[in-house]
């Protein structure tokens, strides 16, 4: 028996429709431009393909926060463990995944977007899986679903050995809306993976778990650093796991920099990663893709920034994910601020995703 | 003009072919894995017989197949040469594409040319069992098919990961008789103590090939087998290119351009050595001769010239070849297909000298020209050999480009029948381009043993 509990944002993505690239805080002004609500619709959507499976136990909240979503699809014996009334609030958000953690959930549904993911972060940690049904207006986290069906489908083989980890992502909304995107890493959500994914082609060149594959890249990461070169080694859990085989402590959710297996700064900013660079002609830079949408530069990795990029040179960039992340991204994507710098890095790269063994993987430009 | 054309079964030639004749000097002699002097046949009985331990390093340009040998060989021999005239016209190329169809044996690929001579010598030899290991299981297949018409036992250690994913190569090895044990094993010291570290290990084809030595040699009455690499291997696949030599003078042709996969090597030198003893004795000195590699086991175009081990363990003799070093694939990890770490002495030393050349292609482009000759010629090839016919389409492309009408031939060793789920990857949109990050590994490894 799976507890899966679900909650909806109701008024998610209604500011997209009418051009407020966000809701947050805004909700009012949506509606008064004409937006209608659409996040219980595509909760339905993926709750129809889970009616009737006998092994799903649904915990949710009352009315359009869940409950509404669940009737629509057929699903009527579920447990409401929390009730909000009024317009709900990221308060209620909170409260009722509190309310899910208290009552013993396997796995937290919820339909929004990328605020709605911090806020059931903020509660979940690491502790809980969550999985997104995306009804937002931005979903750069790496937690959400394609679409309403793949939800569905990741729900009905949710097991909980068979996780991956996955960005949660912070955009500023206001500088959102005045066009300029600026994200930060907020924190790293555990997430059900695709079963078989990186396992179908006849040669399996890479680690099935995700954990052994993070070792393996660690292992080949070690193998290759050089003495007297610093390193600087940005935000996510396959990063620090090179860390940890050096047997130091990173920032987890920042950018730190190594020299002879030893940290000389931890947490940096760009102006600090500058002036190491400058110290250090000889530089390179070890970093992840970031999010859903898998970008190199220009998401959650600011502070590896166009002019440390520049300075570094393109082709010290070491770029490293583990087969599972490459599996849910289709391209990568490069946003350094700098489009010729963009350009510069061309149709394709090469991506370490276990030891001595890369990927070549399409740039989306 | 002809679709196939074919050999009699007594026009099928009745010596291989020992390219070691025509070197312009002996190859590096193999040296032991302790001493690092050269090996002598003592070093290697153990675990082989002595007539294979003389053909491993003969310089007789001819050595005979036995009679019984090739009574069997006809089961499936002389194999068809292909004129793709499908492809052609597909292309538009003015090249005139020719393949070996090697995937008629019984077991659907080249291997059983060498896994035949191989059981029978150990027969004739008194013994009573061979080991070997096998990564996806067609080399595992082949020993099965062949050990059974000898009537000896064979077991055959294939990497836990195959064993699981690929079932129905297991399937035809218990057809034929053999025992397939999934590696790591508790049957040897060395799956133990594999299994003791890590018991949820994948496996990998060091490990297993680890495990049949540590068997045969620890069995008086077992001997070990190798599907490729060793000369012995290479010399029984010539019957491959002498039997292409005959067909292409029966429509008065002879080729510009020789094409064949390269994961060990055997396949490769099958088809090419003959021509490549052609090029080195002045008789055709313009034939190219390419191997095709996977970018993600790019041996021969990103390796090193130097001795290194055949085996992770380095309980192998010392060869001197092309290599990615003998630690390139970790224990941990799995591996299937072309990924050997390094390839054929021989091989190696001719694209060394100049006499062939290496090429290396992604997954995804290899797979696309393996449809586009499944959808002309109507063969679906194991993923192997899709690489020769990618490496063949390139070359008929560049005809196209310059207007050349050169004649291509190229060697298509295998079926794909148990290899679907690889095709099925392909039209999902899962087929991963693998590579291997050569720069970064040179820059900072210097661990292969340096021997000189």
């Amino acid at each position: 028996m799976k507890r899966i509990g679900l909650i909806v944002n109701p008024v998610a993505g209604m500011g997209g429709s009418v051009g407020l690239k966000g809701t947050d805080g805004n909700v009012e002004e949506a509606r008064r431009r004409g937006a209608v609500p659409h996040a219980t619709d595509r909760a339905t959507a993926a709750l129809g393909r889970l009616a009737g499976k006998t092994d799903l136990v649904f915990i949710t909240c009352s009315g359009s926060m869940g409950a509404d979503a669940l009737k629509g699809a057929g699903i009527t014996d579920f447990e409401e463990v929390y009730r909000y009334t009024g317009e709900s609030s990221q308060a209620d958000t909170k409260n009722a995944v509190k309310a899910f953690l208290k009552n013993g959930v396997d796995l937290v549904l919820f339909c929004g977007g990328d605020g709605t993911a911090r806020d059931v972060f903020d509660i979940t940690g690491r502790d809980v899986p969550l999985l997104g049904i995306p009804a937002g207006v931005k979903m750069y986290s790496a937690v959400f679903a394609v679409d309403p069906a793949s939800a569905a489908d990741l729900v009905q083989a949710f097991d909980r050995h068979r996780l991956r980890d996955a960005e949660v992502m912070d955009v500023d909304e206001d500088a959102y809306r005045a066009n300029t995107l600026k994200t930060r890493l907020y924190g790293i959500a555990r997430t059900p993976a695709l079963a078989g994914k990186t396992q179908a082609a006849k040669a399996v060149y890479e680690e099935a778990d995700e954990e052994r594959a993070k070792a393996a890249i660690a292992q080949f990461v070690d193998e290759i650093m050089l003495r007297g070169t610093l390193y600087i080694i940005g935000a996510g859990t396959t990063t620090e796991a090179i860390a940890r085989r050096l047997g130091i402590k990173k920032t987890l959710l920042g950018v730190d920099a190594v020299r002879d297996r030893r940290l000389v700064a931890t947490d940096c900013d760009e102006k600090t990663l500058l002036a190491l660079a400058d110290k250090y002609p000889d530089t390179r830079i070890i970093l992840s893709p970031i999010g859903a949408q898998g970008f190199v530069l220009g998401r959650g990795n600011q502070q590896i920034s166009a002019a440390l990029v520049r300075k570094v040179g393109i082709k010290n960039l070491i770029v490293i994910a583990t087969p599972h992340k490459l599996a849910e991204i289709k391209h990568l994507y490069i946003d350094s601020g700098d489009p010729d710098l963009d350009r510069e890095f061309g149709d394709s790269l090469q991506v370490i995703s276990g030891y001595r063994i890369a990927q070549r993987k399409k740039i989306h430009h | 003009m002809k679709t196939k054309i074919l050999l009699e079964e007594d026009q099928m030639p009745k010596k291989w072919y020992n390219i070691q004749a025509d070197l312009p000097s002996p190859l590096a002699p193999d040296l032991h894995p302790a001493t690092h002097k050269p090996v002598g046949p003592d070093d290697l009985k153990a675990i082989f017989p002595m007539e294979l331990i003389r053909q491993e390093v003969s310089t007789d340009r001819y050595i005979d197949i036995p009679q019984e040998v090739q009574e069997v060989l006809h089961l499936w021999r002389p194999s068809p040469l292909y004129r793709a005239h499908r492809l052609e016209k597909f292309l538009k190329t003015p090249a005139k594409i020719y393949y070996k169809w090697e995937g008629v044996s019984p077991a659907g690929s080249h291997k059983t040319n060498t896994s035949i001579p191989q059981a029978y010598y150990n027969m004739k030899a008194g013994i009573e069992r061979i080991a070997t290991e096998t990564g996806a299981g067609q080399w595992g297949s082949a020993l099965a098919f062949a050990t059974m018409l000898y009537d000896l036992d064979c077991t055959i250690y294939m990497v836990r990961s195959s064993y699981t994913q690929k079932p129905y190569r297991k399937s035809m090895m218990h057809v034929w008789g053999a025992e397939c044990i999934p590696s790591p094993s508790t049957k040897t010291n060395s799956g133990k103590a594999v299994l003791d570290k890590d018991p949820d290990t994948p496996g990998a084809l060091g490990i297993a090939i680890s495990e049949a030595v540590e068997d045969a040699a620890t069995h008086a009455d077992t001997n070990y087998a190798l599907g490729s690499v060793l000369n012995h291997v290479c010399l029984h696949q010539t019957i491959i290119g002498q039997e292409c030599r005959e067909q292409l003078a029966m429509v008065d042709d002879y080729p510009d351009v020789v094409i064949g996969c390269v994961g060990g090597g055997s396949n490769f030198a099958g088809i090419s050595f003959p021509f490549a003893g052609d090029k080195m004795t002045g008789k055709h000195k313009d034939v190219d001769i390419i191997g095709v590699e996977p970018a993600s086991c790019p041996t021969l175009t990103k390796g090193v010239f130097t001795y290194d081990f055949g085996d992770v363990a380095g309980l192998t003799p010392l060869l001197m070849m092309y290599t990615l070093g003998h630690d390139f694939i970790p224990p941990s990890m799995h591996a299937g297909g072309l990924r050997y770490h390094g390839d054929s002495p021989i091989v190696s030393r001719l694209v060394h000298d100049g006499v062939a050349r290496a090429v290396a292609y992604h997954q995804s482009e290899v797979f696309d020209a393996a449809q586009t000759f499944a959808r002309t010629e109507g063969i679906i090839v194991a993923p192997e050999t899709a690489h020769a016919v990618k490496g063949a389409i390139d070359e008929a492309m560049k005809c196209k480009k310059t207007g050349e009408d050169k004649t291509i031939l190229f060697n298509c060793s295998g079926h794909g029948n148990f290899d679907m789920s690889a095709y099925d990857a392909f039209y999902s949109g899962q087929l991963v381009d693998y590579e291997y990050p050569d720069e970064l590994i040179k820059e900072a490894i210097g661990r292969i043993p340096k021997i000189q």
